[in-house]
């Protein structure tokens, strides 16, 4: 989430555009794991797993996964905030142990074995092996930065972890967008979103890390560009005008 | 084929529907015979007279169902049958069909496969509200016969629905099933061995024609409900 550095008034308008429609996509999200409730194993996406779903190891993974992935999200409304961290630090702390745990122990273990089962064959089922095994281990690294009051490492590992996060939001995004325009057959829009999902959000996530390392080296026009955080925008340090660069008015 | 002759244009009609006329049993004076068209399999009686070197025939269909009405046919030598039919009821969209029938008999074949013409149908009713567009079949409509092979997963999940629909529909098509849906009745009268002899044809389906029926149905509802939707 880029909502934190958007600090001018457009910025701030686009922020609260963003985290609202991230809470958007985060009540699907629920809509979408609410439908596992009965742990029935011919329900809804299970009904074209009947090849695996008779395997106990499946069926384990596949509940805790689609129960477990939700502790990630609300990660996504206050980790990344500035101001939320200065004000609350211990609820940072506990959020991200949630967030953290949650990937560690649960949701990322069982990814992986719902990737090895993936439907698709060895295109999307390596898509979502490697999706998992990055997931956990940039998670994984940004526990250890914590650990280690690496902070700004910690924030780096995080950005990832995140990114990998999202791709639960954007492979389903990806998806609604290819098949209205497109019509894809469709196995063949899920080969593809399997890669799309998490590649393009890594991409974007690298990106922004290499901005906030040498906000230089960006091109100029990207920098105009609408939504594009502007140099100079970055200090989360408020710098207190000068007495003379008062507006009058005030 | 059963072929309006009058109709209404308001109203919405079929213009012509297969149709299996079959005579079962003759007494000195009567006939007794059934009809089975667009999902409706009715019985006649009536009677019949010498004429010529064939039979003129007339059937009353009970009467106690919206779309009963007369049949009257000639036979000829040849086998070939011709006639009209007149509904009891005035306001239907269609009052009067005739027809040309040749001599034809049934036989459940599970090798009968779908012309790859079938590939380039278009579904009636389904118009794509998102596209614009009706939905149109695909050649991968004719890729397997369901009667005839075990279907795997990988098989066919990468199907589109109305393409999974016909497919399994086909099975159904083979024993001879009336499709009183009418999306399904106008892909399969156009198939040639496509014969329609009754209203249901469950107790028929093949140990291997279920399980299909069943791996082709959770694709199809998979595909309704979530192929333009958010999620997977």
């Amino acid at each position: 989430m880029k909502a934190p550095s958007f600090r001018s008034g457009s910025g701030r308008l686009a922020g609260v555009v963003l985290l609202a429609a991230y809470a958007g996509f985060c009540w699907l999200m629920w809509g979408i794991s609410m439908q596992y409730t009965g742990l029935d194993p011919d329900a809804a996406f299970l009904r074209i797993k009947q090849d695996y779903t008779g395997m106990l190891h499946y069926r384990i993974a596949f509940f805790i996964h689609a129960f477990a992935s939700l502790l990630a999200l609300p990660a996504g409304f206050t980790q990344f905030s500035a101001s939320f961290r200065r004000r609350w630090p211990q609820a940072h702390r506990r959020l991200g142990y949630v967030y953290i745990a949650g990937i560690l122990l649960l949701a990322g273990p069982t990814g992986f074995v719902l990737a090895v089962y993936a439907n698709g064959g060895w295109s999307s089922q390596l898509a979502f092996v490697l999706l998992a095994a990055g997931w956990w281990y940039f998670t994984w690294q940004a526990l250890r930065a914590a650990r280690r009051r690496q902070w700004r490492l910690h924030r780096d590992w995080m950005y990832r972890s995140f990114a990998l996060t999202l791709s639960a939001i954007t492979l389903r995004a990806w998806k609604y967008g290819l098949v209205a325009l497109f019509h894809p057959p469709p196995m063949d829009v899920y080969r593809l979103v399997a890669w799309l999902g998490w590649t393009v959000n890594l991409l974007a996530a690298e990106a922004i890390l290499l901005y906030r390392y040498y906000p230089n080296r960006i091109p100029q026009f990207l920098l105009h560009a609408p939504l594009s955080p502007r140099p100079g925008r970055r200090s989360t340090l408020r710098v207190q005008p000068a007495p003379d660069a008062v507006p009058d008015e005030r | 084929m059963f072929v309006a002759q009058e109709f209404d244009e308001n109203k919405p009609y079929t213009y012509q529907n297969k149709i299996t006329l079959c005579i079962d049993s003759l007494s000195a004076d009567e006939v007794f015979g059934h009809t089975v068209v667009a999902g409706n399999a009715r019985p006649f009686r009536g009677a019949y007279t010498r004429s010529g070197s064939g039979y003129q025939l007339t059937g009353a269909e009970p009467g106690d169902d919206r779309y009963d009405g007369v049949f009257r046919f000639w036979t000829a030598e040849d086998g070939k049958l011709t006639g009209t039919w007149k509904a009891n009821d005035n306001s239907l969209a269609v009052v009067e069909r005739s027809y040309e029938l040749e001599k034809r008999v049934f036989s459940y074949n599970p090798n009968l496969a779908l012309p790859s013409s079938v590939g380039w149908d278009m579904l009636y009713d389904a118009a794509n509200e998102l596209a614009g567009e009706g939905e149109f079949l695909t050649e991968a409509v004719t890729q397997f016969n369901p009667s005839a092979q075990e279907l795997r997963s990988a098989d066919i999940e990468n199907m589109y629905r109305g393409d999974l629909e016909v497919m399994r529909n086909s099975i159904y098509a083979r024993h001879g099933y009336s499709f009183k849906n009418r999306k399904m009745r106008y892909v399969f009268d156009q198939v040639d061995w496509y014969m329609p002899v009754s209203a249901d044809i469950r107790m028929n389906l093949t140990a291997l024609e279920k399980r299909n029926i069943d791996l082709i149905k959770r694709y199809e509802e998979h595909a309704e409900q979530y192929y333009d939707s958010f999620g997977r």
